[in-house]
C-alpha cells in the first residue's frame, strides 16, 4: 500500500510535468525536446531563490513566482525569436525537433556551468509522516500529491473557462477553423509556449523537491513525459493524467519487485506495446 | 546503361573529387602522420559511416531516427561478445553482428515505427538507445556492465595503429560506395518522390513502408558494422559511448556538415572528431559549443557546411524556404508537387 502511495505521488508528478508538453504539442504540434530541461530550469530558479535566506515558507512561494516569471518570458521569447521562424518552413517538424534538441543541449551545458554537476534538491516541505490505516506515509508525499493535482486542475480550469484557454483548445482542434472565428493563431501559439513553460517550471519544483535535480536529468523527464503523453494520446490532457498515474504506479512496483535497473526497459516495452496496440488512437487529433 | 555512358558517368567532377580524397586518405600514413593522427583518422572514418547512415534515415528518407548510436553500440557489443565467448574471427563477427543487429532493430523498431510518423519514430528510437545501458548492465556477465569490456580481439593480433587506420578506411569507402548506390538508385528516388508528392508517388506504386524497412535495415546494418569495426580496432568498449555527449557529437556531424547530402556527414565527422580532440582540455564546453552550433545551423543555414561552401546563389536562396532538397519530407510538400511527379515516375521504372 505504501508502494501504491509512492506510485500515485510519482504519477501525479509525472502528470504535472507531462501536461506542459502535451499542451505545447496539442496546440502547435511542436515537440519540445528541451521540455525536461525547462522543468529543471524552473527547479533551479526556485532553488536559487530559496538560497537567499527568505526562509522556507516565503522562499518557496517567492521561488515559484520567480520560476513562473522566468518561464513565461522564456517560453514567449523562444516562440517569438525562433520557433515562429521555423514553423514557416517546409520541414518545420524536423527543424523544430532539431532546434529544441540543440536548445536542450545548450541548456544542459549552461545549467552545468551555473550550478555544477552535483545533485541538488529542493528541501522537502516537511519531514513528518502520518500513520494511515495501512502504514506510515510521508506528509511530504501527500502534500506533493495534492499540489500536483491542484496544478493539473488549475490548468484544466484555465483551458475550460478562460477565453485564452478556449482559444488554445480551438487552435489545437483546427488552425484554419480557429482563424475563421477570428483567433490570432500566432498570438495563441506564443501564449501557449509561455503558459506551458510556466506550468512545466512549477512541476519541476515539485519534482525537485521529491526526486532530485542535476543538469542532465532533463532528458529523463522529457522522455518519460513523452511516453506518458503518447499513452494518453498526444495533446489530450485527461489521457496524459491517467497515463501518468498508471506509469507512476508501474514504476513504483517495478522498482520494488525487480529493481531500478528495470525501470527503463519497462517504460520502453510499455511504450512499444502502446504504439503497436493503438497507434491510430494515439495519432488521432488535428492533422499535421 | 551502355558501357560508354557508364564510363562517362564515372568521370564526373564528383567521382574524381571523391577519388582524390580517398587517395589522400590512403597516403596519409606515408606523409609522416603521427600515431595520434592515425588514431584520429580511424575515428573519423568510423564516425563518418555512422553519421552518413544516420543521415540516410534522417536527411534522405525523412525517418526521424534518434537511436542510431544504439545500433552502433549493439553492433559493437554483439561482435565483441561473439569474438570473445565463441572465439570466432573478428572479420566474421563484424558481419554477423551487423546482420543480427539489423534484424533485431528492424523487427523491434522498424516494423512498428515505420507505420508511424515523425515524432513517434524519433522518440521510440531514442528510448531504445536509452534503454541499452540498462541492458548492458543487466548482462554484465558478458558485456562487463558499466566497467566496460576490455581485451576484445582485434582484427589482427597486436593490431598496429596504421593497420587499424586502413581497416577503418576500407570499411568507410565500402560503406559510402553502397550508400551512394542506394541514394542514386531506386530507393533514393522513391524517397525523393514521396517527399515531393506523396499522393502521386503512392498512386504509381511507391510503397513508403517497404522502402522505409529497406533503409532502416541497411542503415542499422552498416551502423552496427561500424560499431564492430570500432570494437575490433580499439580493443575495448564502454557503455559511455551511449552517453549524451557522443549522441550530440554524431548528430552534429551530419547536421553541421549538411543533412541530406552525401559529403556533409563526412565533412562533419572530420570536423567534429578533430575539433573534439583539440577542445578536450575545455571539458564540457564542447557540449555547449555543439548545442549552440546546432541551434544556429537549424535557424540560419539548415544545409550546414556543405550548403555554406556551395555557390553564393544557392546560399542566398535559403531564406525563401525553397531548399527542398535539404529539408526532409515531414510535411506533404504542396508547392513542390510539380517536381515530384518526375521523380516518382523515375522511381517506378
Amino acid at each position: 500500500m505504501a508502494t501504491v502511495v509512492s506510485g500515485l505521488t510519482l504519477g501525479s508528478l509525472y502528470a504535472a510535468m507531462a501536461v506542459g508538453l502535451t499542451i505545447v504539442y496539442g496546440v502547435s504540434h511542436v515537440f519540445n525536446f528541451a521540455h525536461g530541461h525547462v522543468a529543471v530550469l524552473g527547479a533551479y530558479v526556485a532553488w536559487l531563490v530559496l538560497g537567499t535566506g527568505l526562509g522556507f515558507g516565503a522562499g518557496i512561494v517567492a521561488g515559484s513566482a520567480a520560476a513562473v516569471a522566468v518561464m513565461v518570458v522564456f517560453g514567449w521569447g523562444l516562440y517569438r525569436l525562433a520557433i515562429r521562424r521555423l514553423l514557416t518552413r517546409d520541414g518545420w517538424q524536423f527543424a523544430t525537433l532539431l532546434f529544441t534538441l540543440g536548445l536542450a543541449i545548450l541548456m544542459q551545458y549552461l545549467l552545468l556551468q551555473a550550478f555544477g554537476p552535483r545533485v541538488k534538491s529542493i528541501p522537502t516541505f516537511t519531514d513528518g509522516s502520518v500513520l494511515l490505516w495501512f502504514g506510515r506515509v510521508g506528509i511530504h508525499q501527500l502534500i506533493v500529491l495534492l499540489l500536483s493535482v491542484a496544478l493539473i486542475a488549475a490548468v484544466g480550469l484555465f483551458l475550460q473557462r478562460t477565453a485564452t484557454g478556449q482559444a488554445m483548445r480551438a487552435v489545437s482542434l483546427s488552425v484554419p477553423g480557429a482563424r475563421i472565428v477570428g483567433i490570432n493563431v500566432e498570438r495563441i501559439f506564443a501564449y501557449t509556449f509561455a503558459f506551458a513553460f510556466a506550468v512545466t517550471g512549477l512541476s519541476g519544483i515539485l519534482l525537485g523537491s521529491t526526486v532530485f535535480m542535476t543538469p542532465h536529468i532533463g532528458w529523463e523527464w522529457m522522455i518519460k513525459g513523452f511516453i506518458i503523453i503518447t499513452f494518453g494520446g498526444l495533446g489530450r490532457i485527461q489521457g496524459a493524467v491517467v497515463a501518468a498515474f498508471f506509469l507512476g504506479l508501474v514504476e513504483a512496483f517495478v522498482t520494488l519487485y525487480a529493481g531500478s535497473l528495470w525501470i527503463w526497459p519497462a517504460w520502453l516495452s510499455l511504450f512499444v506495446i502502446a504504439l503497436m496496440v493503438r497507434p491510430q488512437g494515439i495519432m488521432a487529433g488535428r492533422a499535421a | 546503361m551502355s558501357a560508354a555512358a557508364r564510363a562517362r558517368s564515372l568521370l564526373t567532377p564528383k567521382t574524381v573529387g571523391w577519388t582524390v580524397v580517398v587517395a589522400l586518405a590512403a597516403a596519409f600514413p606515408y606523409l609522416g602522420a603521427s600515431r595520434f593522427a592515425l588514431h584520429l583518422g580511424m575515428l573519423v572514418f568510423i564516425w563518418a559511416v555512422v553519421a552518413s547512415y544516420w543521415n540516410l534515415l534522417n536527411g534522405y528518407a525523412g525517418i526521424l531516427s534518434l537511436g542510431n548510436l544504439g545500433f552502433f553500440a549493439m553492433g559493437a557489443y554483439l561482435s565483441a561478445v561473439m569474438a570473445i565467448e565463441l572465439d570466432i574471427s573478428p572479420f566474421i563477427t563484424t558481419v554477423l553482428a551487423g546482420i543480427v543487429a539489423a534484424v533485431i532493430v528492424t523487427v523491434l523498431l522498424g516494423l512498428p515505427v515505420l507505420r508511424l510518423r515523425g515524432i513517434y519514430i524519433a522518440l521510440l528510437t531514442l528510448v531504445f538507445a536509452d534503454a541499452l545501458p540498462s541492458i548492458i548492465s543487466l548482462t554484465r556477465q558478458w558485456t562487463g556492465g558499466g566497467v566496460g569490456l576490455l581485451g576484445i580481439p582485434t582484427f589482427l593480433p597486436g593490431l598496429e595503429r596504421w593497420q587499424g587506420y586502413y581497416f577503418a578506411l576500407l570499411f568507410c569507402v565500402m560503406a559510402h560506395v553502397v550508400l551512394a548506390r542506394i541514394i542514386h538508385g531506386r530507393t533514393g528516388l522513391a524517397f525523393v518522390a514521396l517527399r515531393d508528392s506523396e499522393d502521386f508517388a503512392v498512386a504509381i506504386g511507391v510503397d513508403r513502408f517497404r522502402e522505409g524497412v529497406k533503409v532502416f535495415a541497411i542503415s542499422s546494418f552498416f551502423t552496427a558494422m561500424a560499431g564492430a569495426v570500432f570494437a575490433h580496432t580499439l580493443g575495448q568498449l564502454s557503455p559511455g559511448m551511449l552517453a549524451i555527449d557522443q549522441f550530440v557529437m554524431v548528430i552534429s556531424m551530419w547536421l553541421l556538415g549538411g543533412a541530406g547530402t552525401l559529403a556533409g556527414p563526412v565533412v562533419g565527422a572530420a570536423l567534429v572528431t578533430v575539433g573534439n580532440e583539440y577542445l578536450r582540455v575545455y571539458g564540457s564546453l564542447r557540449l555547449g559549443v555543439l548545442g549552440a552550433a546546432i541551434l544556429l545551423v537549424v535557424l540560419f543555414f539548415p544545409g550546414g557546411i556543405v550548403q555554406l561552401a556551395g555557390t553564393v546563389t544557392a546560399w542566398f536562396r535559403r531564406d525563401s524556404g525553397g531548399s527542398a532538397s535539404l529539408q526532409p519530407p515531414v510535411t506533404t510538400g504542396g508547392p513542390t508537387a510539380a517536381r515530384g511527379g518526375d521523380a516518382a515516375a523515375r522511381a517506378r521504372t
